[in-house]
């Protein structure tokens, strides 16, 4: 099922949490709501299953208007960001429980929970309490009772956030295998960039209730639409250089200036960011290029990070593992193919 | 090494202070022993001490007299009946009202507040106090009860003094009585209760009474069950009840006809009224609503564990 979001806006009582929002989630897509703590995504998604309402716009599913739509009639399930079980019934029953609420007759309700059960990996617990249970069995649970009802539409309120490391790669997988399998279109709010960009078909990328783009987990690390995704993504996080363009070139603060091919057409303009990936960087001997100067080499495992002086700014660059720099050596900086851009400092608006 | 010396360290520290611990606890252990233990052993001696004088400690000799007499006395007799009766009234009953107050006073209703005062003032008040003003309101010509049934074509009901009818006032006073105390306790335990089971449920499109049913009772049932025991006890000790509604004068307030006996009614009786006074009888009594009140206890939690698994 499409999900579509025309000009959606929630205002509480003395702040506005989200803002003009305009979105498509695509029929039988899996979407991650990715955005820091604060920014307005479970708001987002609890107007999507109607437990809160909208100030303004409107939600489509599919063709039909579902903004005044109590959430029961909404064919939504959600799992809750820990789980909601209810602790005096067993796994069977929880499973069941939307089914009997629909009045569904017992021996179908059994059997359709336990299609469910088997296909979260959760049938052989099925006489379990919730409290006998690990956390990410109980997130299989909670995910079974939210599908046992063949809803429209899946929503995940933090999924993984209850979860130590090693579950929390385990249970994103599942989440892609069980969507996968059952074509249900998907929505899961995270605020971790790493959860999202390995499982999801999109990422809606909020901030301060207002989104900042749409787009491919690819396509969003590639081609940011602005400086706060280009910020957002990405470990270790993007280097933010500060300067101005000037004849074609970018001088950083601290008369250290970068050039390359694809700055020559730039006007001049005070005030921008040159934002770099540590893997954009090439790490040459010191030709008299620019003025880098190695602050701390890291070495961990495959990789060895540099920690490198420049001008007036810091950045981090991966080097090849062959070369040794020493620390307080000079070094120039030179760009690679990919993975640098020139924001307005000011609007944070994309130049290149 | 210098983790297996720490341990080491640790355990002495924990040794010394297994001494210090009585030197904490005996205060309290003092006081219990005096003002608890040991009446309650004495109590159960008592019991078996036949022709027992407590001025001049003497006895006739050991055994079950004390019981015998008790079981053949038709006030001890109906007495249990009495106090058994009135636990069988007055607990499902609160606490089916105290469930259902408790759940209205949850609701996001206005003056939530000031219902919840409402409901408590009945705590911090004395029960001897009320009890009067209940006296009043039971007034067979003049109370406002009579007069309000009145309304629905019912009789006067000589509510105090009809042997019929004194043991529903007495419940009624009761049940009064015990409901704000239960009512804190469910409030309390309803507010524990995750708002995210309810929308949960609710997105999944239950009912407000099959959530009551199947998620809110369930969730609450450990608090009801301790209700029902904490009151259960008191109901088996009731007494104080019956002062006000039927005190009066030099006589048992037992109503009218002696018919409203409990057991801790009877013991006071014993102990208290009759003269000399009979404590071989009242420890006897005092000791068959030990066992009563320890049995029912006992199945209660036997109960609640069944029903937990």
């Amino acid at each position: 099922m499409k999900v579509t979001i025309e000009h959606l806006t929630k205002r509480f009582a003395d702040n506005t949490a989200v803002r003009d929002f305009n979105a498509v989630i695509e029929s039988g897509e899996l979407v991650a709501l990715l955005g820091p703590s604060g920014c307005g995504k479970s708001t987002m998604l609890n107007m999507i299953s109607g437990i809160l309402d909208v100030t303004e716009g409107k939600i489509y599913f599919d063709d039909d208007d579902v903004t005044d739509v109590v959430p029961e009639k909404r064919g939504v399930g959600l799992v809750f960001q820990n789980y909601a079980l209810y602790p005096h019934m067993t796994v069977l029953e929880n499973i069941c429980f939307p089914l009997e609420i629909k009045k569904v007759p017992k021996s179908e309700r059994v059997q359709k929970a336990m299609e469910m059960a088997k296909l979260v990996h959760v049938d052989n617990m099925l006489d379990r309490k919730p409290s006998q249970m690990s956390g990410g069995q109980q997130q299989r649970v909670a995910i079974a009772r939210a599908l046992v009802k063949k809803p429209r539409i899946l929503l995940l309120d933090e999924p993984l956030s209850n979860l130590d490391a090693r579950l929390r790669i385990e249970m994103r997988e599942e989440i892609r295998r069980i969507q996968k399998e059952t074509k249900v279109t998907t929505v899961f709010v995270t605020h971790d960039q790493e959860e999202a960009m390995s499982i999801s078909d999109h990422i809606i990328l909020m901030k301060d209730g207002e989104l900042q783009q749409i787009a491919k987990p690819q396509e969003l690390y590639d081609n940011p639409a602005n400086c706060f995704v280009a910020d957002f993504l990405g470990n270790p996080p993007i280097n933010k250089t500060y300067g101005v363009i000037k004849g074609g070139k970018i001088i950083l603060d601290g008369e250290c200036s970068i050039e390359d091919e694809r700055f020559k057409n730039l006007e001049d303009r005070d005030d921008i960011i040159l934002s770099l990936r540590a893997e954009a960087i090439e790490v040459c001997e010191d030709d008299g290029y620019n003025c880098g100067v190695i602050d701390e080499v890291y070495v961990m495992g495959k990789e060895v990070l540099a920690y490198i002086t420049l001008g007036n700014n810091k950045v981090r660059a991966y080097i090849d593992s062959d070369e040794s720099f020493k620390v307080g050596e000079k070094v120039s900086l030179k760009l690679k193919k990919r993975g640098f851009f020139v924001f307005d400092k000011m609007s944070g608006e994309r130049i290149l | 090494m210098s983790l297996k010396s720490k341990e080491k360290k640790f355990s002495l520290t924990k040794l010394k202070n297994k001494s210090e611990w009585l030197i904490y606890l005996l205060p309290f252990l003092i006081g219990i022993i005096i003002f608890t233990l040991y009446p309650i052993v004495n109590v159960f001696l008592i019991s078996f001490k036949e022709n027992f004088n407590y001025i001049t400690k003497t006895f006739s000799g050991w055994g079950i007299a004390n019981y015998q007499y008790i079981f053949n006395d038709p006030y001890f007799i109906q007495a249990l009946k009495n106090t058994l009766s009135y636990v069988f009234v007055v607990i499902p009953v609160s606490t089916c009202l105290a469930i259902l107050i408790a759940t209205l006073l949850n609701q996001k209703i206005k003056f939530a507040g000031l219902f919840q005062t409402a409901y408590f003032v009945p705590m911090v008040t004395s029960t001897i106090a009320i009890g009067f003003a209940w006296r009043f309101m039971f007034s067979h010509k003049y109370g406002v009860i009579n007069y309000l049934l009145s309304f629905l074509n019912i009789a006067p009901i000589n509510w105090l003094q009809d042997p019929t009818y004194n043991f529903y006032a007495l419940c009624i006073y009761g049940i009064w009585a015990i409901l704000p105390f239960s009512i804190i306790l469910l409030l309390s335990g309803l507010q524990n209760i995750d708002p995210m089971y309810y929308t949960a449920a609710k997105v999944d499109g239950a009912k407000p009474l099959k959530i009551f049913f199947r998620v809110t009772l369930p969730l609450l049932a450990p608090t009801i069950f301790m209700v029902i025991m904490v009151n259960t006890i008191s109901c088996f000790k009731v007494f104080n009840e019956l002062f006000p509604l039927f005190g009066g004068g030099a006589n048992v307030p037992a109503g009218v006809a002696n018919n409203l006996f409990t057991v801790v009614l009877y013991i006071y009786y014993q102990f208290r009224v009759r003269v000399p006074s009979r404590y071989g009888y009242a420890s006897a009594a005092a000791v068959i609503l030990f066992l009563i009140i320890f049995v029912a206890t006992m199945l209660q939690r036997y109960i609640e564990k069944k029903i937990k698994s």
